[in-house]
């Protein structure tokens, strides 16, 4: 008799401190560990530039000789450090965009648009089936140059509003950008320009991207929503310029890169004019004002080759506040309301590529599928890039996104960081995701501070 | 029968005892507002405010040196730098907020200075204004532009070297150096960005730190961040590669004072003080938790102070004809960045 009084008593107490015991999502043991081996913890501002907690010492010496190269600021030839600038660029180092390696925020003034870049090409399909670029001007805009160099163009942005409502009639307003070029250098610009506005994002865990093995990206590929949920995500196929072959587009906004060593020295000549081995042309092409020095590449492949390491070998964030009730809540509303349809909570990787072995068989948690989704016109940028199309963007990864304000002093979010917070991010699905937001949009406040909370534990 | 009934009831009150809170964690103790207020505004803001203070100095420098060209005047522009650029260089233990969100930093400390795009500014017939240089590139401005103009590629520029390109050139990129030290304590100010609040008011709503201990955990590493930037950038890049070109503040021969000051940054923060302020740092956290830690962190931080002022000849010429000098001077503060980041932080992380 007394022994069932006590067990009473124990689960009576017991039961009283848990008061919202329904609706909370399991707990994952291993999913604070976001970037499992390569994990690192703490929440201040340098936590993206952290190497990855697994990296022997030679990888930590690589690593860091990659940090001088992606900090190094380039300047216009001739000089005795770092030339190469140019003559066109976005910026003049990688860190310049990809502050503390975390994401840049919307720019404030349209002649400096800092870490924001426009893609551009006419209609019509180029090379390999990627982007047709404009004649005079490639598939990039650089919009500055460097000295007694006229620039490619200049910008002009105008907003358009829309208004979302909530269920408990509480409203949001959206904004979103439209970006026109005018006065082209060659007086040439054609009117048919597509636009593609691509904002800097957080450089972390992109050596783990590379050793998710393209059979379990692609096992999640469902094109024709053959299971009829609503969600189609399918892959993008990019040229692989090493290879000379097509494959797997994991990296960017569109899923545009297929390695990071593409991705990092096709930002190098797009983004800054720096040319590498892998690059060895200027950006500029045709344009007249082009550099003809002969001074190609600017970087070495040592160089080129440390700064690809250095963003294969960061750390990933843990998360914070795994098992915080309110987390759990908006952890079970997040897959309530299908968000993990796109957004996949965890891979497990293979085995690297290259075999850098801290990337390998690690159980990660990017909350992204890394394919392709439609989501509706009011995020189109309406240019096709290789299999993309004008609608289609690759599901974000969230992994390190709550970090953002402490990283980067901002809280700019989507391709052209359009959202000024995560909950306008979320009101901006649409297309696949156009059920989602209505769920989300149908939240009680409560519980959308919930969801909130825990995209902010990521 | 009674003594069977204590474990269930210590299991209950244990319950109630960690708290039932909705996080369902225990609450972490410990008040940490003295340090963290002392910090931001005895140390960081008081700096900021310094170095706004010479800006307003070197400006006026650059403006008399351009009315009146003299080798005294030269001079006193050269000093009125080194004044400034003191500040700046104790600012860099605390390389976190405005100083990094808002660009100030590539504005203020670029480096290398694009030497080919500024002859060629120097050489057109642009109106040099300050709203013309605002809108270059920070390789164009900054400390280091500065420097680059007044000292020379050499170091042993004259006056009679100089034209009035130059001179109006340098006075608006003291102007707009000004108007960035501005940017930058206001950036901290209530009354103007107010940054300080994110510190301040840690583990409220009212700031982007989830708790004390996370701005401890920032706090600490700005230190290891400069001490790391010092031993294995500043002095490492230069030396390992035995190229003078690799230094940064090459041409005004500065960089041991740089190396210094960037030390006393960690100094400052670890005490609590800048100038004649005194109050509570790391340190008073510190000697609480593991007084032999504090006592050693202080002592290594001095070592380190002294062992880059002893570096015979300027750092420049050192580091071929006094190598050992400098590997004293590197190890010294390999030594202090060890320590901060092996032996502090975690304890700060533990908290």
């Amino acid at each position: 008799m007394k022994s069932i009084l006590k067990l009473l008593l124990v689960v009576t107490i017991f039961a009283s401190c848990q008061n919202d015991d329904d609706h909370l999502a399991s707990l994952d043991p291993d999913e604070a560990k976001s970037g499992g081996g390569t994990t690192v913890f703490g929440t201040f501002s340098t936590l993206f530039e952290q190497p990855a907690a697994n990296l022997n010492a030679v990888e930590a010496d690589l690593h860091f000789k990659g940090n001088v190269g992606f900090e190094g600021t380039f300047v216009t030839a001739p000089a005795v450090v770092n030339p190469g600038l140019g003559p066109f660029f976005n910026n003049t180092s990688c860190a310049a965009c990809h502050g503390r390696n975390g994401r840049s925020p919307f720019p404030e003034d349209a002649n400096d648009l800092g870490g924001l870049l426009l893609r551009i090409s006419v209609p019509g399909v180029g090379p390999h089936g990627g982007p047709l670029l404009v004649p005079g001007y490639g598939g990039q805009l650089q919009q500055r140059a460097i000295y007694n160099t006229q620039p490619e163009a200049e910008v002009e942005i105008e907003w358009e509003e829309l208004i979302r409502t909530f269920a408990d009639g509480e409203t949001v307003t959206l904004r979103k950008p439209i970006f026109k070029l005018k006065n082209g250098y060659d007086g040439n610009l054609p009117s048919s320009v597509l636009i593609s506005p691509r904002i800097a994002s957080q450089v972390i865990g992109l050596g783990l991207f590379e050793a998710i093995s393209e059979a379990d990206i692609l096992s999640f590929s469902d094109e024709n929503d053959a299971d009829g949920n609503g969600i189609s995500g399918r892959p993008n196929f990019v040229f692989d310029e090493k290879k000379q072959q097509m494959a797997l587009g994991r990296f960017g906004w569109k899923c545009g890169q297929p390695t990071l060593e593409q991705q990092t020295a096709g930002a190098f000549v797009e983004d800054m004019g720096v040319t590498s081995p892998l690059f060895p042309n200027e950006n500029c092409g045709d344009n007249p004002a082009c550099d003809a020095t002969a001074d190609d590449p600017e970087i070495s492949e040592e160089t080129l080759h440390a700064a690809v390491f250095y963003t294969q070998s960061l750390g990933v964030p843990a998360r914070r506040s795994v098992d915080d009730v309110q987390v759990r809540k908006g952890k079970a509303l997040f897959q309530k309301a299908g968000c993990d349809g796109c957004h996949r909570a965890s891979f497990t990787t293979a085995q690297h590529p290259d075999g850098l072995a801290f990337l390998s068989i690690q159980k990660i948690y990017p909350y992204t599928d890394l394919l392709l989704h439609d989501m509706g016109e009011g995020l189109a940028d309406n240019r096709p890039d290789y299999a993309a199309n004008g609608q289609e963007w690759r599901t974000a990864p969230l992994w390190g996104i709550g970090l953002t304000p402490i990283i980067n002093g901002h809280t700019d979010f989507l391709h052209d960081g359009r959202a000024r917070s995560l909950m306008e991010a979320v009101l901006w699905h649409g297309g696949e995701a156009e059920k989602s937001r209505q769920t989300v949009e149908k939240m009680s406040k409560k519980d959308r501070e919930a969801l909130v909370v825990f995209l902010e534990s990521l | 029968m009674q003594f069977k009934f204590l474990p269930t009831t210590l299991l209950a009150l244990t319950l109630f005892a960690v708290g039932c809170d909705d996080d369902g964690t225990a609450t972490p103790t410990g008040d940490y507002s003295a340090i963290i207020e002392n910090i931001t505004d005895d140390v960081i803001i008081s700096t900021y405010a310094d170095l706004d203070v010479q800006a307003q100095q070197l400006l006026e420098a650059l403006n008399t040196m351009e009315a009146t060209p003299t080798t005294a005047n030269l001079e006193a522009a050269r000093q009125a730098w080194r004044d400034a650029r003191e500040p700046w260089e104790l600012s860099e233990g605390f390389l976190y907020g405005p100083v990094d969100t808002k660009g100030l930093d590539p504005a203020l400390d670029s480096w290398p200075v694009n030497q080919t795009d500024l002859d060629n500014v120097l050489a057109s017939s642009n109106d040099l204004t300050v709203a013309y240089v605002d809108g270059l590139d920070g390789t164009l401005k900054g400390f280091h532009t500065i420097e680059y103009l007044l000292f020379g590629a050499n170091g042993d520029k004259q006056v009679g070297d100089f034209n009035d390109r130059q001179f109006e050139y340098l006075s608006a990129c003291g102007q707009s150096l000004k108007n960035t030290t501005a940017q930058l304590v206001g950036g901290w100010l209530p009354s103007e960005g107010n940054f300080g609040k994110n510190f301040k008011q840690a583990g409220t709503s009212g700031s982007i730190y989830p708790s004390q201990k996370n701005v401890l955990e920032e706090i600490m590493n700005g230190l290891v961040t400069i001490a790391d930037e010092v031993a294995n950038g500043k002095i490492n890049e230069p030396f390992a590669q035995q190229n003078v070109a690799l230094e940064e503040s090459r041409f005004s021969a500065n960089s041991k004072a740089d190396f210094a000051d960037n030390i006393r940054s960690i100094q400052n923060v670890w005490l609590g003080t800048h100038l004649n302020a005194t109050g509570s740092g790391m340190s008073s956290l510190i000697a609480v938790k593991d007084p032999a830690l504090d006592i050693k962190v202080r002592g290594e931080i001095e070592a380190a102070i002294s062992a880059i002022e002893n570096i015979e000849g300027t750092f420049t010429t050192a580091i071929f004809d006094h190598p050992s000098d400098v590997q004293a001077a590197q190890q010294a503060v390999r030594d202090l960045l060890t320590t901060l980041q092996g032996e502090v932080l975690p304890l700060v992380s533990n908290l």
